[in-house]
């Protein structure tokens, strides 16, 4: 984390990728009710506010006590938010009937809704990312933008995506 | 989106974010700046302002300000999760039981007709409604900075905000309050600070959401 906390993309994808497991566990172990999808939405809200609030960690504490307070918080913010939503909608349900087929368990559903959302441009350097796998300098010659235009974007991209993510589960 | 595709996603995000004590010391000397300023042009200081800062009048000033300080670092903790911040509420809630006791001794005093006749002037209107308008822009600095933060409590924290807040405008104000006598000053600032700290709680869940 601290690597990450100075730029080091690496580390941080490995402490991402390092956490994810066990909060996938809590998150499923609290909201089987949910389904494996809404689990993964879910465990999708915990990282993201991992990732904007990263700067609330202090280098010199403990980093386990840090995660699991801003897990649990997201977790339980998040069950009440969904509880209420499935309780009022027949549209999730049906959604659940037919992804009953086989779907992708680490697949979530309100990543999609919230990027169509964004303008295409911002959602598309999302899934630049994510779903090819580019790096930032692949991604700003595809797009002809300069490196830091790409950062930039991202950033801001990101931190659109928590506010649309929060504003759709009130 | 997968999970592992919104990890990478993040984790090309390398752009730092801004300390959250950085960006409310910031946001706080600019609305304590605008503060100061209206305070000049519309309150400005008593006549005797120098001859009471060297007298015990001179808490009036300091006593909020120290309540500001130990506020902001209250909230500063409650706002980064995993940093302890009982000691912090423990120091806080020492200084509050500090004021109560100064004004149970005075009242013991001087009594009941001590308090009305302290209390029975036009000042005190002009305290209650001053010192919250002074806190008003310095409330709004208090939940800039901390909103980056990660409040878990976010009720409490707005609170110690409102404490904050109503701490310096209380120093403020007091610049051009003449009214020395504990008997006044202890309840109507603490009321008038109590009302600004109300304001940061009801506030608080809204608006430290995260």
């Amino acid at each position: 984390m601290r690597a990450a906390n100075r730029g080091d993309t690496a580390a941080y994808h490995r402490l991402l990728m390092a956490i994810t497991p066990v909060l996938r566990k809590v998150v499923r172990a609290r909201g089987a009710a949910l389904g494996p999808e809404g689990c993964e939405d879910v465990l999708q809200d915990v990282l993201l506010a991992i990732h904007g609030k990263r700067h609330t960690w202090h280098e010199d504490a403990p980093l386990r006590p840090w995660l699991y307070a801003i897990a649990r918080h997201k977790v339980v913010d998040a069950f009440r938010a969904r509880g209420r939503r499935i309780e009022m909608s027949i549209d999730d349900f049906a959604e659940g009937l037919v992804a009953a087929e086989g779907p992708d368990p680490t697949e979530g559903r309100d990543m999609e809704k919230v990027l169509g959302k964004l303008d295409p441009r911002a959602a598309e350097i999302v899934r630049a990312f994510g779903l090819n796998g580019e790096t930032t300098a692949e991604t700003a010659a595809r797009l002809d933008m300069s490196e830091g235009a790409v950062r930039v974007a991202l950033h801001r991209a990101l931190k659109t995506i928590v506010r649309l993510r929060e504003r759709m589960i009130e | 989106m997968k999970t592992e595709e919104l990890i990478s996603a993040l984790a090309a995000d390398t752009i730092p974010q801004q300390p959250v004590t950085r960006q409310l010391g910031q946001a706080m000397l600019l609305a304590s700046a605008a503060s100061g300023t209206v305070f000049a042009l519309f309150w400005g200081a008593r006549p005797d302002i120098w001859a009471a800062l060297g007298s015990l009048a001179v808490l009036k000033t300091l006593v909020p300000l120290i309540l500001m300080g130990l506020s902001v670092a209250f909230a500063l903790a409650l706002a980064h999760p995993g940093v302890r911040h009982a000691r912090r509420g423990i120091a806080l809630g020492a200084l509050i039981a500090l004021a109560a006791l100064g004004f149970l001794a005075a009242f013991g005093r001087e009594g009941v007709a001590g308090l009305a006749s302290a209390l029975n002037s036009p000042s005190l209107i002009t305290c209650l409604v001053s010192i919250p308008v002074l806190a008003a822009p310095v409330l709004a600095a208090m939940f800039w900075g901390l909103s980056s933060g990660a409040a878990l409590r976010p009720r409490l924290t707005g609170a110690a905000a409102g404490l904050a807040a109503g701490g310096i405008a209380a120093a403020i104000y007091s610049i051009y309050c003449d009214k020395d006598m504990a008997l006044f000053v202890l309840p109507a600032y603490s009321a008038a600070i109590g009302s600004v700290m109300l304001a940061g709680a009801l506030l608080g869940p809204r608006l430290l959401k995260w």
